[in-house]
């Protein structure tokens, strides 16, 4: 059955829940060619939602395609999706390669080493190929899971978290694999619940919170939106009355307060300035500050401002 | 399909999970020697044999027991870990992920099973090739009919092993022995009675309790493939998380 569709992956009013408990509720969006992050704190429905439309579970309202196929038992669909899932579990008695040499025979591919030995070096993993999956760190997993995922050399990819335990150069070297990837016109749908993650990769994002869609589209208005946020910095210092006296004089700063263990919080719109100004400021004042932190900086107080608004 | 067969026998292929069939199997086997060796001239001995290592404790105990330590775990295994996600967004259609599955099942449990129900018989039933060939054949049937149940199980709950103890020991130990016409759905009922069926003269001691050997075929055959295509059902219709 085909039916018409307008994006790539289409999700019309979709819900979904298990009993009295509603994990996805009418959530609708479409996904086009290029990045596309999916983005929410955790337990906000992401998973569901991506499991919904790589046709691992069923909506219990609205529908899915992709493609424009239904995504349910369409077996002949999946040739054309790669999905990776969350959770790390894999075959720990096969070596990465072997790993990737299943995936392709289940996708029908022949000859295999060619695929394999591409989708292996897609991942950076060709040193450790031959390593069993239990003998791989976290990353290293989550990149050969990531290659046998897109062995096939899916025309859509959906990934689930797939730069949970990866190191800050994996994920440089990621967003150049999938930043290609889509640049050759394939649609990539990531989940993430760091938003930084994904800030410089996505083209697009899509917010979830408690199962709903809080906002979506292009990733900067939706940044712009969050930076009008005021966020908190709590420093502490040896010299606390007069710091904050120093601090009340600053542009960039909403208000200052005590807390009860004698460390100010500064609230500001403009936290990157407060960040590099603040020790500075210390400094110059012969004051000592032995500790500067985000209070707020967590994904659900960002996304809880945006649903609020 | 052979992909999925070589990962499912990789997976219920584990050490400890052989090492408990093969010390199964050989029990049957040990017992038929040490009976043998102190049967003497006593009548009643192929009786006993028959109702007693052939009936009560391979039919009865050791063959659901093996079947079920690795039956559910066919697809039990798959969802403990999280790994079905792996195979069910392939391009194959449902049943080529179930069949693997039952056979994976069936070639990891039968054989040890079967070689030992036919070599007990051939030990205590006097050296002959019928009565083991039927014992052999009648427990592959039992085998392939368990683990078609089983596989459905492991596929349906977290607990099916839970459910198979409770299922084996209420239903086919308790109530098919009380209640007559249970046979006719009874796993243990189809294995005795094709048992009976191939060799009615060394096995005659049966004659009595066992359903006809057609329905018994017929019965296990309807099971398995019923079974099957619920698992199969199942594999089409569920979260896979």
């Amino acid at each position: 059955m085909t039916t018409q569709s307008n994006g790539v992956i289409d999700v019309a009013d979709v819900s979904k829940w298990y009993g009295s408990v509603v994990a996805v509720n009418e959530v609708s969006f479409q996904v086009n060619p290029g990045i596309t992050a999916l983005l929410g704190p955790n337990g906000a429905g992401k998973t569901t939602m991506l499991h919904l439309i790589a046709g691992l579970a069923k909506c219990s309202d609205g529908q899915i395609t992709t493609l424009g196929e239904p995504v349910r038992n369409n077996p002949s669909l999946y040739q054309r999706v790669g999905f990776m899932p969350e959770h790390e579990s894999v075959y720990g008695f096969y070596t990465g390669r072997q790993l990737v040499e299943f995936s392709a025979k289940l996708y029908g591919l022949s000859p295999l080493g060619e695929a394999v030995d591409r989708a292996i070096q897609i991942v950076g993993m060709e040193d450790a190929q031959n390593r069993t999956m239990d003998g791989y760190s976290r990353g290293m997993r989550q990149r050969m899971r990531l290659a046998a995922a897109i062995v096939h050399d899916p025309q859509v990819m959906i990934l689930d978290e797939p730069l949970n335990g990866t190191d800050p150069r994996q994920r440089i070297e990621f967003q150049e694999v999938m930043e290609r990837l889509a640049s050759q016109g394939r649609t990539i749908l990531i989940s993430s619940h760091i938003l930084e993650e994904v800030e410089t990769m996505a083209g697009r994002i899509l917010l979830m919170v408690s199962g709903k869609l809080a906002a979506s589209g292009d990733f900067r208005a939706i940044r712009a939106k969050l930076d009008e946020q005021a966020y908190q910095v709590r420093i502490v210092v040896d010299e606390p009355r007069r710091m904050a006296s120093a601090i009340v004089a600053l542009d960039d700063v909403d208000s200052v307060s005590f807390d009860d263990d004698g460390s100010i919080v500064v609230l500001s719109r403009k936290v990157a300035t407060i960040q590099t100004t603040l020790p500075r400021m210390a400094q110059e004042n012969g004051i000592r500050l032995t500790r500067m932190e985000p209070i707020d900086e967590s994904l659900e107080s960002l996304f809880e401002y945006i649903v609020e608004r | 399909m052979l992909t999925l067969l070589r990962l499912s026998m990789r997976q219920l292929g584990g050490k400890r999970r052989v090492a408990l069939i093969l010390l199964l199997s050989i029990l049957p086997i040990a017992l038929a020697v040490v009976v043998s060796i102190a049967e003497g001239e006593d009548e009643s001995f192929d009786s006993d044999f028959i109702n007693i290592l052939l009936d009560g404790l391979m039919v009865g105990g050791i063959l659901p027991i093996v079947t079920m330590a690795v039956a559910t775990a066919a697809f039990g295994n798959e969802l403990e870990d999280q790994t079905l996600s792996y195979i069910v967004l392939k391009p194959i259609p449902r049943w080529h992920i179930a069949l693997p599955k039952l056979l994976a099942s069936i070639i990891i449990a039968g054989p040890l099973i079967i070689a030992s129900g036919a070599i007990a018989a051939w030990i205590g039933m006097g050296a002959d090739p019928r009565i083991s060939a039927a014992v052999g054949l009648a427990l592959f049937v039992g085998v392939t009919t368990y683990s078609s149940i089983f596989s459905w199980a492991g596929l349906m709950t977290t607990r099916a092993l839970a459910f198979a103890i409770v299922y084996v020991f209420l239903w086919e130990g308790l109530i098919s022995s009380f209640i007559n016409g249970v046979d006719y759905l009874s796993v243990r009922g189809y294995t005795l009675a094709i048992m009976h069926g191939i060799d009615k003269d060394g096995l005659g001691e049966l004659s009595e309790r066992v359903i006809e050997f057609p329905a018994a075929v017929g019965g296990a055959v309807a099971v398995s493939v019923v079974f099957f295509y619920l698992t199969v059902r199942r594999l089409r219709n569920m979260d896979v998380p």
